[in-house]
């Protein structure tokens, strides 16, 4: 079976079902005139298999379109960065937050050059984010994170 | 209360100086954030979402839809002017608008589109005026077995009318349900699909997942292809449309804004399904046919007026049945909930400073629009060609504090990085989002209904038949079902759908 678009969404979807369907049973299933919380969940996960396993079949007759080649880069850097970003927002606060999103972010593309624009860009992009979310929309984020307090900032 | 007196009430709600101002505030960002190329509205709405938390529920709704037609206005700017459509309904209107910008008449197809917009926009705010009162008094005797077959044929017509094979449709849909079966089941309590996380017993928010399908996703899609985008924007003349113009664009907008309108309502059809027939009708009835594609300005004002008009009525379901009719207003609802508001019948009776406020602010926000971007044209023209590699840093910054300010939790920003992969995924397997982010918001509801329907029924499934509002909308939903397989109907589908990849 060689890997085409309709292989690997049919095996996303049959892997997932299996997965639902086996997390469901644990439910109680009821019967149709009082269903209980299993019922539906056990219905849509097995239409769900069923639909992979219809989109498997389907692509053993369809001419397989050609995956192309996949920048990996910011596909794992990006993710990546938001995650960082979660990780720092309560422990840095904002500002340090977003000057790290930006540059991780930024590194990405095939046009970035570390260099003191970018970096002078991101530090007024991060001050800028501070200003606009923190004290003029006064959303509770810290300016300074629990980490950093604790260090006497 | 009648008409009268609502619209009453909704002028001095949507005129208070703040309400005002947010009005403005939010198409003004929507616009802004909209013409950007390769952000749709719903990518808009969720970058901008915080700006709407601190605020009185009405302000935040009234800013919400200025945002929302602010951005799709913004969307057509670009398609005019770049040839790069920001979602799948401004796709018709690249198709004559930017080979009208190429023989240096980008400025009269941009004031085709606002004029058309605007016209379709009062058109579509007064059928709300008289449709949404009507619809709302009729939905309170609506029963559990109508809701659900709505909710059907709003998922059907949604599958239908996504780009690609019904099957891939109808399994996003499915993955839809399973993810916004998440949670605690509201029946029996009984925790669902958290793996004992604590942070899953309330769901999956709504606005989180939608961020990170449609907006991380698109910025991993575009890195792709980062060397092959092409900026080139056309630059913008004289922005008066000539005599000839007049006469050649007033009966399209009005037949445009007639099929925005009616389509508009239709669960699950909205915005693009408006655009797509209205530019066929123009084609059709043309007497010069050959012209379209070429640069015909019936092309622009037809599409435009529809997309517009379909922009305002497809509020009436969801503001009046709480049935999000597309993946946008399911967003809207989402937001909404964040704001302590569940939309339904109820609202008008309960809420009406906020529905007439709401409606009256439209048809201002369509009004600003008009007087806003046609001065301007030449600011968002600048705002376009702004490179992407200084775009995307800041867009993905914008929604990872706006995920984050939703509630306040690290886990929302975590789920976002993950949805933004499973998009991109998504999309590079040629599967189109739009069903999931709306199956995730009516599964559940599909669900509950369901539920209701068969206890009162002891679960003889024959209740959906009897009803006769019911067995009407299972039929046209059946009948969509079934146009796909005629092989005209299929042709039509592909030509218009596969180009809003």
């Amino acid at each position: 079976m060689k890997l085409s678009q309709d292989v690997l969404l049919g095996l996303f979807f049959v892997v997932f079902g299996v997965v639902s369907v086996s997390v469901a049973m644990s439910y109680p299933f009821g019967t149709s005139g009082r269903m209980g919380p299993g019922y539906f969940p056990v219905i849509i996960s097995s239409l769900l298999v069923l639909t992979g396993l219809l989109v498997l079949f389907r692509s053993q007759f369809v001419q397989p379109e050609m995956l192309p080649a996949i920048r990996w880069k910011p596909l794992f850097l990006i993710p990546g960065a938001v995650v960082i970003f979660g990780l720092a927002v309560e422990t840095l606060g904002l500002p340090l937050a977003v000057l790290l999103l930006t540059i991780l972010t930024a590194a990405t593309s095939i046009k970035f050059q570390i260099g003191w624009k970018a970096v002078a860009g991101s530090l007024a992009f991060a001050a800028l984010c501070s200003v606009v979310f923190i004290e003029l929309l006064g959303l509770p984020i810290p300016i300074v994170g629990s980490w950093l307090r604790v260090l006497g900032f | 209360m009648d008409i009268f007196n609502g619209l009453l009430l909704g002028f001095s709600t949507a005129t208070t100086l703040s309400n005002f101002a947010y009005c403005f505030a939010g198409v003004l960002l929507g616009t802004a954030v909209g013409v950007l190329p390769g952000l749709g509205p719903i990518a808009t709405i969720s970058m901008l979402l915080p700006f709407t938390f601190g605020l009185p529920v009405d302000t935040a709704l009234i800013m919400l839809a200025g945002i929302f037609y602010g951005s799709q206005y913004g969307g057509s700017t670009t398609a005019i002017l770049m040839n790069l459509p920001g979602e799948a309904s401004s796709v018709v209107t690249t198709l004559d608008g930017h080979q009208m910008a190429k023989q240096g008449k980008a400025g009269r197809a941009l004031a085709a589109a606002a004029i058309g917009s605007f016209f379709a926009g009062t058109v579509g705010t007064l059928f709300i005026v008289i449709a949404a009162p009507l619809l709302a008094s009729l939905a309170l005797t609506f029963g559990p077995a109508e809701y659900f077959s709505l909710i059907m044929l709003g998922l059907i017509t949604s599958m239908v009318l996504t780009s690609g094979s019904l099957l891939t449709a109808f399994g996003m849909a499915l993955f839809g349900i399973v993810l916004g079966m998440i949670g605690t089941d509201i029946n029996t309590g009984a925790a669902r699909y958290t793996f004992g996380s604590p942070y899953l017993l309330d769901g999956l928010d709504f606005v989180v997942v939608a961020t990170g399908i449609f907006g991380l996703g698109d910025v991993l899609m575009n890195l792709e292809n980062e060397r092959s985008r092409v900026v080139g924007v056309a630059p913008v003349s004289s922005l008066f449309p000539t005599a000839e113009d007049w006469r050649r664009m007033s009966a399209p907008i009005l037949r445009g804004t007639g099929i925005g309108v009616l389509l508009g309502v239709l669960p699950g059809a909205g915005v693009l399904l408006a655009s797509f027939s209205a530019y066929a009708l123009e084609k059709k009835i043309s007497k010069h046919p050959e012209q379209f594609g070429k640069g015909a300005i019936e092309g622009v004002a037809a599409p435009e007026a529809a997309n517009n008009a379909a922009a305002q009525t497809c509020f009436i379901p969801m503001l009046t049945l709480g049935l999000p009719g597309t993946a946008t207003m399911a967003l809207m609802i989402g937001a909404l909930v964040v704001q302590g508001v569940q939309p339904g019948p109820e609202i008008l009776s309960q809420q009406p400073a906020l529905f007439w406020g709401l409606v009256v602010s439209m048809w201002l926000g369509n009004l600003m629009l008009l007087f806003l971007n046609l001065p301007l044209v030449g600011m968002w023209a600048k705002l376009i060609s702004v490179p992407y590699h200084f775009l995307f840093p800041t867009i993905c910054v914008f929604m990872a504090i706006g995920v984050y300010s939703i509630n306040n939790s690290v886990f929302d920003v975590y789920m976002m990085a993950l949805f933004g992969v499973l998009g991109y995924f998504f999309k590079r397997m040629g599967a189109e989002p739009a069903p999931l982010i709306l199956a995730m918001i009516l599964g559940p509801m599909a669900e509950e209904y369901l539920r209701r329907t068969l206890l009162i029924s002891h679960g003889d499934a024959s209740v959906f038949f009897t009803s006769p509002l019911s067995l009407g909308t299972l039929v046209v939903a059946a009948l969509l079902l079934l146009s796909i397989v005629s092989p005209r109907f299929r042709k039509v589908r592909e030509e218009g759908l596969q180009e809003a990849d």
